[in-house]
C-alpha cells in the first residue's frame, strides 16, 4: 500500500524550542507531500483567527492563536464550550461551515502554508497529512454504509487502492483498533457508543496520517470505555509514532495522556506548556480556577470551586484579557490592554498582566 | 429487510384497510337516507329480480348492526359493489374496470416522469443551493406547487391544443377513428396523451422538487458530510454516495404522504382533458348522484393510496438498513 | 410580611412592555424575509377584496344583471372580458375573493380547532387516549381527504335539503367547509402533539402539576401558549391548502353557481367550453387569483415559521 519509501537522511533539530522535546523525526520511511521541507517543524501555527458571520454579527471565535507541534508528540487544547477549540482545529483543515472564514495567520504543515494554498489544494492535505476523530461517533458516521466501506472509502478515493485490497486494509484497521475484522460489515448503529468511536479512530488512521485530531472523542462515553479508548490511542500514538491533537473540556484526559497542553479561553490562547510544568503550577488565573474546579479523589477539598459568570459574547468581546471579568486577580490595566503573551524559561508560555515581560524566569 | 418491519407494515395496512371499508358503510349505508339513495328502487334501469336478489344480498329490511354491515363486507369481498344509475343497471366493478386502465396510464407514466425528473431537479437545487438555477428552479417550483393541476393542465390546453393546435383538446382516442394497426392507435393514443401527461408531470414534479431538495439541504447539515469533507472527498462523490442515499429516506417519505393529494390532482387533470378515466367518472357520477359509483370509486381510490403506501414503506425498508432489524 | 416588589399596576405595565418589544422584534425580523413581506402585500389586496368587494366592483352580477354580451375578449367596457352569459369577469372574479377567501377561512378555523384539540389531548395526556388518538390520525394521514371530501359533501348536502344561507354563506358552501375541516386535520394534529411532547418535558409542566394543576389548566395555560407560535406557521399553511381543496371541490361541481368561488368560475368556464374556444380572459383571472394567495400563504407561511421556530443555523 505505501509507495517507494526513500529514507531521510534524519533531520538536524530545527530550532530547538524550548519546552519542546527533542523534535523526532518523522516516521522512517513516510513519503512527505511534494512541497515539504524535511528540516521544518511539523505544525506550527502563527496568529490564526477564525470568524464567523451570522444574522446578528461577526463572532470572533478564534482571535489570534499560535501553538507548535512536533513529530510524536501530543498537545491537548482545553477550554469551556465554545471557547473556539473545535473551530481551531477545523481551521486547520479549512473545514468551516459557509458562514466562516479564516481572517489572518499561518498553519504551517512541514513548512507548507496550508491557509496561503489555493483552496481546491488543500483537499490532498486532508486525512493523508491530517485526519480527524469527531465526537459523538453516531452523527459522523454515515448511517446507511458499513463500517468497512466507511473505513476503506479514503483508501480506496485517496491513495488510489483497489477495492479489495482497500477492504482488506480496514480489516486490519479494525483489529488494530480493536474490532473483530468481521464486525465491519456491521452498520453503525448496530454497534456500541465505544465500538464506533474505535471505528472513527479506525478510520482517522487509514491514510496513514501524520497528525490525528481527537475532538472530544471520549466525551459521549462512560467512564470505563472512555478509559479503553484513551489508552488505544496512546497505544497508537507510540507504535504507529503519530502526533496527537486531543481537544476537550476534561482535564483529567489532558493529565493522562498528553505531553503538552493549550488552555484556550474565549479564542485566545491563555497559558500553554508542558503537562507536567503547568498542572503543578498554573500561572494563569483562568487555568488555575480550572485546576481547582476539578475535582481531585486524593485531595481532602469539600466543595469544588466554580468558576463565577460565564464566557463572554464573542461578537463584542471585553477589551483587554477576555479573562478579566471573571478574573478573582483582575488588576486595572485588565480591562484595557490586552496581555502579551510571555515565554518562560520551563518553557511555558502565558498571556497575563500577573505575569508581564521582565518577571522572574521570563525569557523575554 | 427484517420481517418484524415487513410484517408491521402489512398489519397496519391490513387495518387501515378494514377501516376505509368501514367508513365506506358508515358513509353510504349508515347515514340517514342511505338505503333508498343506494337502493336500486330510483334506478328504472335494473330489473325486478336483481333489485330482490340485492336486497336481499345486502338483508336492507334487517338492522344496520351487524346484519347489513356482514352483507355489506360480504357482497363486497365477493366483487359485488352495486349497480350504478347512470349506466342503465351495469354493476359499479365493471363501470370501474372501464375507467382504471386510461387512469393508471395516465398516472403510471406521469408518477415515474415526476420521480426521476423532480428528485433529479431537486437534487441539483439542494446541492447547489443558492446558485441561478436554484434560485429559479426553486421559484418556478413554488408557483407550481400553488397551481392546482386542472388550471396547469388548462394552460396547456389553451396555449397548445387550441392555440397552437399541436394537439387534441379531450379524449383519449380521436372518436370515430379507425386503426390501421396497433402502431396507429399508439400514435393516436400518445398524441391524446401528451398534455394531460404534461400536466400530471409537471405538477408531481412541482412538488418533488422542492421536497428533495429539502431533504438535501437537511441532509447536508449532517455530521457524516463533514467527516466526508475531511477526509477529502470531492464534492460530486459525496453528493453520490454520502447525501443523496440519505436525502432519499425523508423524500421517500414524503413521496408516501402526499400520495393522497396526488389523487386529488388526478380527479381534477382529467376532467379537464376529458381523459376516460377515474376521474371523469368521479364527475360524471357527482352529477348523476350515481352514489353506488361514488362509494365504488371511494373504496377503490382508497384502497389504492393504502396499497401505494405500503409499496414506498417498503422501499424505504430497503433503503434504510436502520429499520431492518 | 414584606411590602409586594411589585404592584399590580407596574407588573401589568412590565408585561405590555415584554409584548410591545416581542412585537417590535419579530416585525424586524420578519421584514428582513423579502418573500414573506411580498406574500403578506398580497394577501392584503385580496383581504381587501373580499371584505367589500361590492364596494370595488358593485353588487355580484347574475344572469339577469350581466352587463355585456357573450364571451367577450378584454375591452375598455369590461377589462376582463365577459363570461357565456354576458357576465363581467372582473366582478365575477372580485367577488370569488370573498367566497374563497372565506371559505378557506372557515375551513382553517375548524381544521386547525380540530388539530389543536386532538394534538395537544394526544401528546399530553398519553397513555390509551394517544394511542387510539393517533390511529385515527394516522388513518386520516393515509386516507386521500379530497376523495373522502368529494364524496362527503353530496351526502350531507343531500341529507340538510335544500339551500338557505348562514351569516351570508349559503348551505352548500357551509358542507364544504365541514368537508374539508373533517379530513385536514389530522396533519396538524400530529404537529402539535410533537410539540405538546416536547413542551411537557420541560421544568415549568413539572412544577405545575407540584402545585396541584389539573390537566385541564395544564393544558390550556401552559401548553397552549407554548404551541402557538407552531399553531400559526401551521395555519397560514392549512389555509393555502383549504384553498386548494374548496378549489378543487368546486372544480369538479361542488360549488354553488350561486355564490361562485373561483373554483366554481373555473368549473362554469370549462363547461361553457372556454378553454376549447380560447377564451383565455375566462381563465386567467381567477386562476392567477389563486396561485397568487396560494403563494402568498405558503411565502407567509414560511417566513413565519423561520421567524417563530428558528432552526439551528451555522454549526459549531
Amino acid at each position: 500500500m505505501s509507495g517507494p519509501s526513500p529514507s531521510r537522511a534524519a533531520p538536524g533539530p530545527a530550532g530547538h524550542a524550548p519546552g519542546h522535546a527533542t523534535p523526532v523525526e518523522p516516521k522512517a520511511g513516510r513519503v512527505l507531500p511534494r512541497l515539504a521541507d524535511p528540516d521544518a517543524p511539523l505544525l506550527v501555527v502563527e496568529d490564526l483567527r477564525t470568524y464567523f458571520t451570522m444574522e446578528t454579527g461577526t463572532v470572533r471565535a478564534v482571535d489570534g492563536i499560535s501553538f507548535r507541534l512536533d513529530h510524536g508528540e501530543s498537545l491537548g487544547i482545553v477550554g469551556e464550550s465554545g471557547c473556539g477549540k473545535t473551530t481551531a482545529a477545523l481551521s486547520l483543515i479549512r473545514l468551516l461551515p459557509a458562514n466562516g472564514r479564516i481572517v489572518s495567520g499561518s498553519v504551517r504543515l512541514y513548512g507548507i502554508d496550508l491557509l496561503a494554498r489555493p483552496a481546491d489544494s488543500i483537499r490532498r492535505y486532508r486525512w493523508r497529512e491530517i485526519s480527524l476523530v469527531f465526537q459523538g461517533a453516531m452523527n459522523a458516521l454515515n448511517p446507511v454504509q458499513r463500517i468497512e466501506d466507511q473505513v476503506a472509502e479514503p483508501i480506496e478515493d485517496r491513495l488510489g487502492v483497489e477495492r479489495s485490497r482497500a477492504l482488506a486494509r480496514a480489516g486490519d484497521l479494525l483489529e488494530l483498533v480493536g474490532i473483530p475484522r468481521a464486525r465491519g460489515r456491521a452498520y453503525p448503529h448496530q454497534l456500541s457508543g465505544g465500538m464506533r468511536q474505535r471505528a472513527m479512530i479506525a478510520m482517522a488512521l487509514a491514510c496513514d496520517p501524520a497528525i490525528v485530531i481527537g475532538d472530544e472523542p471520549t466525551t459521549a462515553l462512560d467512564v470505563m470505555v472512555q478509559a479503553q479508548i484513551l489508552a488505544l490511542l496512546e497505544r497508537l500514538r507510540r507504535e504507529l509514532r503519530l502526533s496527537l491533537i486531543l481537544i476537550t473540556h476534561d482535564l483529567s484526559v489532558v493529565a493522562e495522556t498528553c505531553d503538552r497542553v493549550l488552555v484556550m479561553y474565549a479564542g485566545r490562547v491563555a497559558e500553554e506548556g508542558r503537562v507536567a510544568r503547568v498542572f503543578v503550577e498554573p500561572r494563569h488565573p483562568y487555568t488555575r480556577l480550572l485546576l481547582g474546579a476539578f475535582p481531585d479523589i486524593r485531595s481532602d477539598r469539600r466543595t469544588l470551586e466554580i468558576i463565577p459568570g460565564s464566557p463572554p459574547d464573542l461578537r463584542t468581546p471585553p477589551p483587554g484579557c477576555r479573562f478579566a471579568p471573571r478574573c478573582p486577580a483582575a488588576l486595572a490595566v485588565c480591562t484595557e490592554v490586552e496581555p502579551p503573551e510571555v515565554r518562560f524559561d520551563d518553557g511555558v508560555r502565558v498571556a497575563c498582566h500577573l505575569h508581564p515581560p521582565g518577571s522572574p524566569g521570563a525569557t523575554g | 429487510m427484517g420481517s418484524r418491519y415487513l410484517l408491521r407494515k402489512l398489519a397496519q395496512a391490513f387495518l387501515t384497510v378494514v377501516l376505509i371499508v368501514l367508513v365506506n358503510f358508515v358513509l353510504f349505508r349508515a347515514m340517514p337516507g342511505s338505503p333508498e339513495r343506494i337502493l336500486l328502487g330510483r334506478n328504472p334501469h335494473v330489473s325486478a329480480e336483481a333489485l330482490a336478489q340485492t336486497k336481499a344480498r345486502w338483508g336492507l329490511d334487517k338492522p344496520l348492526f351487524p346484519d347489513q354491515f356482514v352483507a355489506y363486507v360480504d357482497a363486497t369481498l365477493h366483487g359485488d359493489l352495486g349497480f350504478s344509475y347512470a349506466y342503465r343497471g351495469k354493476p359499479v366493478t365493471a363501470v370501474l374496470a372501464d375507467r382504471v386502465g386510461p387512469t393508471l396510464l395516465l398516472f403510471g407514466l406521469g408518477e415515474l416522469i415526476a420521480i426521476i425528473v423532480g428528485l433529479a431537479i431537486g437534487a441539483y437545487s439542494g446541492w447547489r443551493r443558492g446558485g441561478f438555477v436554484d434560485y429559479v428552479g426553486n421559484g418556478v417550483s413554488l408557483v407550481l406547487y400553488s397551481m392546482p393541476y386542472f388550471l396547469i393542465g388548462m394552460g396547456l390546453l389553451v396555449v397548445f391544443a387550441t392555440g397552437l393546435g399541436w394537439f387534441p383538446t379531450y379524449g383519449m382516442m380521436t372518436p370515430g377513428m379507425t386503426y390501421k394497426d396497433t402502431l396507429d392507435q399508439t400514435l393516436d393514443i400518445g398524441g391524446h396523451l401528451a398534455l394531460p401527461l404534461a400536466t400530471v408531470s409537471i405538477g408531481l414534479i412541482g412538488q418533488y422538487s422542492i421536497l428533495m431538495r429539502a431533504s438535501v439541504i437537511e441532509t447536508l447539515s449532517d455530521d457524516y458530510i463533514t467527516t466526508a469533507r475531511a477526509k477529502g472527498i470531492r464534492d460530486i462523490a459525496i453528493l453520490r454516495r454520502h447525501a443523496l442515499p440519505n436525502a432519499m429516506l425523508p423524500a421517500v417519505t414524503l413521496i408516501a404522504v402526499n400520495l393522497g393529494y396526488v389523487v386529488a390532482g388526478a380527479i381534477t387533470a382529467e376532467k379537464v382533458f376529458s381523459w376516460p378515466g377515474l376521474g371523469t367518472l368521479t364527475v360524471e357520477a357527482l352529477e348523476a348522484r350515481d352514489f353506488p359509483v361514488l362509494q365504488g370509486i371511494f373504496l377503490l381510490l382508497s384502497i389504492s393510496v393504502v396499497v401505494a403506501n405500503l409499496i414506498a414503506d417498503l422501499v424505504y425498508g430497503l433503503l434504510d438498513p436502520r429499520v431492518r432489524t | 410580611m414584606s411590602a409586594p416588589i411589585l404592584t399590580a399596576g407596574q407588573l401589568r405595565r412590565e408585561r405590555l412592555a415584554l409584548r410591545a418589544r416581542g412585537a417590535r422584534d419579530f416585525a424586524r425580523r420578519f421584514g428582513r424575509r423579502r418573500e414573506g413581506v411580498i406574500g403578506v402585500a398580497i394577501l392584503v389586496l385580496y383581504v381587501l377584496l373580499a371584505i367589500a368587494p361590492s364596494f370595488f366592483v358593485g353588487s355580484l352580477e347574475t344572469a339577469v344583471t350581466a352587463s355585456g354580451g357573450r364571451l367577450e375578449p378584454p375591452g375598455t367596457v369590461h377589462l376582463l372580458g365577459t363570461d357565456e352569459i354576458g357576465r363581467d369577469i372582473l366582478n365575477l372574479t372580485v367577488h370569488g375573493a370573498r367566497v374563497s377567501m372565506v371559505i378557506g377561512l372557515l375551513a382553517t378555523v375548524v381544521t386547525v380547532l380540530l388539530g389543536v384539540v386532538v394534538g395537544i389531548i394526544s401528546g399530553f395526556v398519553g397513555g390509551w387516549v394517544d394511542t387510539i388518538l393517533m390511529r385515527l390520525t394516522d388513518f386520516f394521514l393515509v386516507l386521500p381527504t379530497f376523495v373522502l371530501a368529494l364524496v362527503m359533501t353530496p351526502i350531507i348536502r343531500d341529507m340538510l335539503g335544500g339551500g338557505g344561507e348562514i351569516l351570508g354563506v349559503r348551505i352548500s358552501l357551509l358542507v364544504i367547509v365541514v368537508a374539508i375541516g373533517i379530513t385536514s386535520w389530522a396533519s396538524t394534529a400530529r404537529i402539535i402533539r410533537s410539540q405538546t411532547l416536547s413542551i411537557r418535558e420541560r421544568a415549568f409542566v413539572d412544577r405545575a402539576r407540584v402545585i396541584g394543576a389539573g390537566p385541564g389548566r395544564m393544558m390550556r395555560t401552559h401548553i397552549l401558549p407554548n404551541v402557538m407560535n407552531l399553531v400559526v406557521a401551521n395555519a397560514v399553511l392549512v389555509f393555502a391548502g383549504a384553498v386548494l381543496t374548496e378549489t378543487g371541490l368546486s372544480y369538479l361541481g361542488l360549488g354553488d353557481p350561486f355564490q361562485p368561488s373561483w373554483g366554481q368560475i373555473l368549473n362554469a368556464a370549462d363547461q361553457a367550453g372556454a378553454p376549447g374556444l380560447g377564451a383565455w380572459w375566462y381563465l386567467v383571472p381567477p386562476g392567477a387569483s389563486i396561485v397568487l394567495v396560494v403563494l402568498a400563504f405558503t411565502l407567509v407561511g414560511g417566513a413565519l415559521d423561520d421567524v417563530l421556530n428558528p432552526r439551528r443555523a451555522g454549526r459549531r
